[in-house]
């Protein structure tokens, strides 16, 4: 029961924050588009904007594998 | 939950606004137009040939030349800079800026009418054309072949969904005086202008307060204009643009009634452009530098309200002024040029 509790949670974390990294990305991402046909020399400069949201989803997996191996080995 | 309202949705401002910043920084600076004062003619229509004319200078270069080439290719250069705008936004933005760029349609129907009431052809009234609006250069051209004026007015009437009044259009066909349809496109346009806007943000608040201020300047500027010619009173209030911000109709009446130029500008105090109006006033007291001193002042206006709200309408008609200020500057230099005026002359004309 505890185990599959954890599941649950470790799968939340990555869900959540994938959403929510989308939902940054969405944004971003256009944006960056958008500046790159004006001026394509930003294409470097819009890459890293756009992979900056992409930290809430690695969060949330860092929390996923806590989840699964620290707490759920301590089940 | 994904920004969906109504049928085309709140619109794409991320990219169109990336879009519009990244064309901005193209724009000319105050040190240009210094530049420029030093050029001849032909200078200046290379300088902005290599600069972001280019495309229009090497097409129209071989019809015309001198200060003609710098117009239409000023022109043609802002009318494709709208229409790429207009046509990578979506929704609710695409809404307000094709209602924003309305004033085109309606300038290209009065330069329709007015060379087709004076018997000019269609090839020499296609060259005035300006399609920065709703309507493109073929529904222009669908307008410009039509034989008569009241066919004309009903297919514009058609295209842009104006509904002129019946009197009007009898008023017209017996006097041919464009004036008054004139005026009454002026004042549909920002009536539907402000309907475009819907208030339930801080931006499209900001927005519509903005617009309200643009017909707070158009009917100072007319007021001070009519009263400069000798015109007073109910004369003037005909022509005066309801829905403004600060000038409301008893202001109006006042400003309308004042005996002089000075006594019209003394009751403009308590406005917010008044300092700037009042700068003008010291420098040289004319009424070109105080439509100047306002028009500085609403360019300011649209800057300040950019940074407060990056992604909204606001930066993309930001840059829309900025744009029509920049052509309108390169035609005054041009222009002074071309007359010989000083060049001292030609700069207190810019609005930098």
């Amino acid at each position: 029961m505890e185990l599959g509790l954890i599941a649950i949670g470790a799968g939340l974390a990555v869900g959540i924050t994938g959403l929510a990294s989308g939902w940054a990305e969405k944004d971003v991402g256009a944006a960056a588009v958008g500046a790159m046909t004006e001026d394509p020399s930003l294409f470097g400069k819009g890459m890293i904007l756009m992979v900056l949201p992409e930290t809430i989803v690695i969060f949330g997996l860092v929390v996923a594998i806590l989840l699964i191996f620290v707490t759920g080995a301590s089940v | 939950m994904f920004g969906r309202k109504g049928k085309g949705g709140k619109g794409n401002y991320p990219y169109a606004v990336a879009r519009v910043k990244a064309k901005k920084a193209q724009l000319m600076g105050e040190d240009t137009y210094s530049k420029m004062l030093m050029m001849s003619l032909p200078e200046i229509s290379r300088f902005i040939g290599e600069s972001g004319y280019q495309k229009e200078i090497a097409a129209l270069a071989g019809r015309y030349d001198g200060v003609d080439l710098i117009e239409h290719a000023t022109y043609s250069n802002m009318a494709n800079y709208f229409r790429g705008v207009l046509d990578v936004t979506t929704g609710e933005l695409h809404e307000m800026l094709a209602a924003y760029l309305e004033k085109w349609d309606i300038w290209n129907f009065k330069v329709i009418l007015r060379g087709k009431s004076f018997g000019m052809d269609a090839d020499s009234i296609k060259e005035d054309l300006v399609p920065a609006g709703k309507l493109d250069q073929q529904a222009l051209e669908r307008l410009l072949s039509m034989e008569s004026e009241e066919e004309i007015i009903a297919a514009y009437g058609r295209v842009a969904n104006v509904i002129f009044p019946t009197e009007l259009i009898s008023a017209y066909e017996e006097s041919r005086n464009l004036s008054e349809l004139e005026d009454f496109l002026e004042k549909d346009h920002y009536d539907s202008l402000l309907r475009s806007i819907d208030p339930s943000s801080r931006p499209t608040r900001l927005y519509q307060d903005y617009i309200r201020k643009e017909i707070d300047i158009t009917n100072v500027e007319t007021i001070l204009k009519l009263k400069a010619e000798g015109i007073r009173g109910e004369e003037v209030m005909k022509y005066i643009i309801p829905g403004g911000k600060q000038i409301d109709k008893k202001l109006a009446t006042q400003l309308a009634n004042a005996e002089s130029l000075s006594a019209a500008v003394n009751d403009l105090a308590p406005l917010d452009f008044y300092d700037d109006i009042k700068n003008a006033l010291d420098e040289t007291n004319s009424l070109r530098s105080i439509v100047a001193g306002m028009k500085k002042y609403h360019i300011r206006q649209a800057k300040t309200f950019s940074h407060l709200y990056p992604l909204s309408v606001i930066p993309i008609i930001d840059f829309m002024i900025h744009k029509e200020n920049e052509v309108n500057n390169i035609r005054i230099i041009a222009r002074g040029l071309n007359s010989g005026l000083d060049a001292d002359v030609i700069k207190e004309l810019l609005v930098i």
